[in-house]
């Protein structure tokens, strides 16, 4: 998994590539990486999963514990680009209801304003 | 440079901030050039209408002011909600003006009928122009700037009293006596200017943003209802409101019975002789007493004491006036003069200050409707009523023949009088709450946490379980069959769920994600077979696993795959570990979990650490606490020692307080006692809080906050929670003071964010530990809009603070939180520092 992060119009993107799954976890954490941006300020988190194939429990842990995190500042974590089956499995999960989703990074970061 | 001078000039007797001299002074003599025009004009009506009328014919002259206002109040709550605010006021003082014009003309005729149209005028005069005065007031100033500038700007109008009184007493004798009026008229001409350099001045300061804001709402407010009604609906429906017109009533009706008791007591004590000579002195000295109360005093007791305290200093002084004078009766004229005194110079200052910042937190729409009902009608009316119920008293009360009342007549009205004022007290003790509340809901809360907002959406279980599911599938069918279990056992595999997991591809080939729970048939074949009942399925399952047979072999199988290498090795690994969850805590197999739970591998240890969560054995709680310690593991073994509940909290404690002991263990540990979130684990907590420093300390504090969150009803030492808020002020003001102007330059540079950081960690956590012991959304609700909030949303959550936190507290938190300069601040943390750091209060 890699994850690069990109600031535009006072967002923080993650573009996050390959699987963020518990075998594949690098030294740093998104949560991590999360946390840092909030560190130094920053309140609006985008993670975007276009490259993004597949998440298991400990993904769904990372992306909670950011969401909370970013939340707990007053700040917003959206998710852009989702695949098509990941959404279908967030909606059974229920994650749709706290995590705001949407199809491309512009209507995404507009969003945020 | 001008302004620099006038700053320091009025910093002397007003706490005012750079930037607010210019209005501070409009306001001031905007206040001023409208009552010294009225003294002028007062004392004109009562000698016009007493030598062309008589004394006899003064009932006519009130029953025509009460009758009109009525009439006022209609025509005024009409046209405020359909011109502008700056339009209805400056023509209000042009009207106004050329009335007293008008007037000016028609004493030259020496009309009989004109003396009672000029009293009745003048009456009205004073209560638009001064309702108008404190509603543009209230538009102006949100409640910390009102409290600051009040005393200095309501100064205006004892001046005002003052100076015009004089220029009456002292011009009236000479030939310029013709002409007071046009000097009234003058005065009020230059008003008209005040008035439109502070509407060009809130122009000026009003963002474009926050101006179109206004302007929309202006225009809704034009759609709204107006009216004597409607002021009269709005009262009605709001209990504060109501509360606000009792306090109005009642102290219009104490008033007058004051009022009536000190004539009669000064009538009595010195007889006719040189009664006006003696009004004359007692007026000017009362008016002087206010404005020096007014301009040095008021700011500074509502500030010092809030102002639900502040509103019984005026009804617990004329309680003890009254009470004097129940005692001397006729006997000393003194009390009646302190009675008196105080209730001219409190009325005009600290009572009115006070009643005007009590209307500051209401919606616009209510204020205006409700300001004009109240101040315009109800005050006239409440001095009716008073006059009325003096009335009955001197029915029934004993009489004298010569001074119409005896001293026990006088004493009996001292008792009634204190009857009442206990009324009054109970009111304001209601009205400041009412007033608490209403800055309450002023604020609206920016965020909730986090966690409780997941927590309220999402099964968080049932999520990793799904995820965990699917990704298992690729990995070996028996782990996927025990993951299918494992939902099935917790009944947790609905159709759609059904659905997802037997899909053959890893890519779901629709276009519409909806249709997919809607069609019935996919094309898909459904890979669990239908007709195995859950039931069965599962009972089966459960009985294999616990055949003595199943236990020894299985015993042995997982032996040998913990001793197994590679990737084979790791998968056989996950499933004994997932399987072991599976089964019955007193299975021999079990015991096998302690080496699945040390493995290398963090993905059969997550598994391992999820059985263990099932199975709640006590002897896997130390493997389980060792993998805190673990980043990629340390969120399941929270969540796996959160499951064992409040039965080890104890050791869990054991952990936290021992020094020697991992910090990030400590942390981790101090986060699973927050998701127990009993009283014992709160209690834990808060027994570390005083020790505990750095990150751990943060963490204790923000794990004592979500159990505030979670669970109103434990509670928190308070020693100990104070002793903490005082040692995080004590850091802030060293880190404050410390950090020399060079550093805080890099900081407004933004190259030392370090410094900024802490600041901003430290008070955060003092909110969320004065969260524990005052009330936990309120204090919330103020630090979410402190850091986030516009002028008037920072301005409102200092206020609740004000209202909700103890003096010693309050005087304690504000410096950091309170708008002030650099210096100021500086001067106000090392006071801290001088009266903390001793140790006097903090640890």
């Amino acid at each position: 998994m890699r994850i690069s992060p990109r600031a535009k119009n006072d967002v923080i993107i993650f573009d996050i590539e390959g699987e963020i799954k518990r075998s594949d976890i690098t030294d740093v954490t998104l949560h991590q990486l999360v946390k840092d941006q909030l560190e130094s300020g920053k309140r609006k988190i985008l993670l975007n999963f276009e490259q993004v194939e597949f998440i298991d429990s400990f993904g769904v842990g990372e992306i909670l514990a950011s969401y909370i995190s970013t939340h707990n500042l007053g700040g917003k974590l959206k998710i852009v680009k989702i695949s098509k089956k990941l959404y279908l499995i967030f909606q059974v999960t229920m994650l749709t209801k706290v995590l705001d989703i949407f199809d491309d990074e512009e209507s995404a970061l507009k969003s945020f304003f | 440079m001008a302004k620099d001078r006038l700053h320091n000039l009025l910093s002397r007797v007003v706490d005012i901030k750079p930037g607010e001299e210019v209005i501070a002074v409009f306001f001031f003599l905007y206040f001023f050039l409208i009552t010294a025009p009225y003294y002028i004009i007062k004392s004109l009506r009562n000698a016009n209408y007493l030598e062309h009328q008589g004394v006899n014919r003064l009932p006519l002259a009130y029953f025509l002011t009460a009758l009109l206002m009525g009439f006022v109040v209609n025509l005024h709550s009409k046209l405020q909600v359909k011109i502008p605010r700056r339009t209805l006021i400056v023509s209000s003082l042009i009207f106004f003006f050329l009335n007293i014009g008008l007037f000016w003309w028609l004493f030259q005729l020496d009309w009989k009928w004109v003396p009672v149209v000029f009293w009745v005028w003048a009456n009205i005069f004073m209560i638009v122009l001064v309702t108008q005065f404190w509603i543009l007031v209230n538009d102006t100033f949100n409640p910390r700037e009102a409290k600051r500038l009040i005393g200095f700007i309501g100064s205006g109008a004892q001046l005002g009293a003052i100076l015009g009184g004089m220029m009456a007493g002292s011009l009236a004798k000479t030939k310029a006596s013709d002409f007071l009026l046009l000097i009234a008229a003058g005065m009020l001409s230059i008003s008209i200017f005040i008035v439109l350099s502070i509407f060009a001045k809130q122009r000026k300061a009003e963002p474009e943003a926050e101006r179109e804001a206004a302007d929309r709402k202006k225009k809704s407010e034009k759609r709204a209802k107006a009216g004597f009604r409607d002021g009269w609906e709005t009262v009605k429906q709001s209990p504060y409101l109501k509360l606000l017109a009792g306090i109005v009533m009642v102290t219009l009706v104490v008033s007058t019975l004051i009022d009536f008791q000190f004539n009669s007591i000064v009538f009595n004590v010195r007889g006719g002789k040189n009664l006006t000579s003696f009004f004359g002195y007692f007026n000017a000295g009362t008016m002087a007493f206010a404005f020096l109360l007014q301009l040095l005093l008021t700011s500074n007791i509502i500030r010092r004491y809030g102002i639900r305290l502040t509103l019984l200093f005026y009804p617990l002084i004329l309680l003890l006036g009254s009470a004097g004078i129940g005692m001397v009766a006729f006997a000393s004229i003194i009390p009646a003069i302190l009675i008196k005194a105080s209730d001219k110079s409190l009325a005009y200052s600290l009572n009115q200050s006070v009643r005007e910042l009590l209307y500051i937190p209401i919606s616009v729409e209510q204020k205006y409707k409700a300001k004009v009902f109240i101040d315009m009608f109800l005050n006239r009316f409440a001095k009716g009523v008073g006059a009325v119920i003096l009335w009955l008293l001197l029915a029934i009360l004993p009489k004298s023949s010569e001074i119409g009342i005896t001293a026990l007549g006088i004493r009996y009205i001292s008792l009634v009088v204190a009857f009442i004022i206990l009324g009054w007290i109970l009111l304001n003790l209601k009205v400041g709450r009412g007033y608490t509340d209403t800055v309450k809901e002023k604020l609206k809360p920016a965020w909730e946490r986090g966690d409780r907002l997941v927590a309220d959406q999402v099964d968080v279980d049932y999520t990793k379980l799904v995820f965990d599911t699917l990704e298992s599938k690729d990995r070996s069918s028996v782990l996927y069959a025990l993951h299918l279990f494992d939902l099935i056992r917790q009944d947790k595999m609905t159709p759609e769920l059904k659905k997802i997991i037997s899909h053959k591809s890893d890519e779901v080939r629709m276009t519409s994600l909806g249709t997919l729970f809607d069609q019935g048939e996919t094309g898909l074949g459904p890979e669990i077979d239908d007709n195995l009942s859950d039931e069965v399925l599962q009972k089966e399952i459960q009985e294999i696993m616990s055949l003595d047979s199943y236990q020894e072999v299985m015993k042995s199988y997982i032996g040998k795959a913990i001793d197994k290498s590679g990737a084979e090795g790791k998968i056989a690994r996950m499933e004994a570990a997932k399987a072991i969850g599976l089964m019955n805590p007193d299975a021999p197999v079990v015991e096998k979990l302690e080496d699945l739970l040390a493995d290398e591998s963090p993905e059969v240890s997550h598994y391992a650490l999820e059985s263990a969560a099932a199975l709640k054995r006590r002897e896997s709680v130390p493997a389980l606490v060792q993998k805190l310690s673990k980043p990629v593991l340390c969120e399941d073994a929270m969540d796996a020692l959160a499951k064992y509940g409040g039965k080890i909290v104890g050791t869990l404690a054991d952990y936290l307080g021992d020094s020697g002991e991992n910090l990030e263990i400590r942390r981790g540990v101090s986060s699973v006692l927050a998701r127990i979130g009993n009283q014992d684990a709160a209690d834990f907590l808060s027994w570390e809080l005083t020790e505990a420093e750095g990150a751990l300390a943060m963490d204790i504090i923000d794990g004592l906050d979500k159990i505030r969150t979670e669970n109103a009803a434990v509670h928190f030492p308070e020693e100990a929670v104070k002793s903490k808020i005082y040692g995080e002020i004590v850091s802030y003001c060293q880190n404050f003071v410390g950090s020399s102007t060079e550093k805080r330059e890099e900081k407004k540079q933004g190259i030392n964010q370090d410094w900024e950081k802490r600041q901003t960690h430290i008070l955060e956590s003092i909110f969320k530990l004065l969260g524990l012991i005052y009330p936990h959304e309120d204090i919330a609700k103020a630090y979410q809009n402190l850091k986030t909030g516009t002028k008037d949303s920072v301005a409102y959550a200092i206020e609740l603070l004000d209202n909700i936190l103890e003096r010693e507290m309050r005087d304690t938190v504000f410096p950091l939180v309170e708008e002030l300069s650099l210096e100021e601040r500086m001067a106000r943390c090392r006071d801290l520092l001088t009266n903390l750091a001793g140790g006097k209060r903090s640890k």
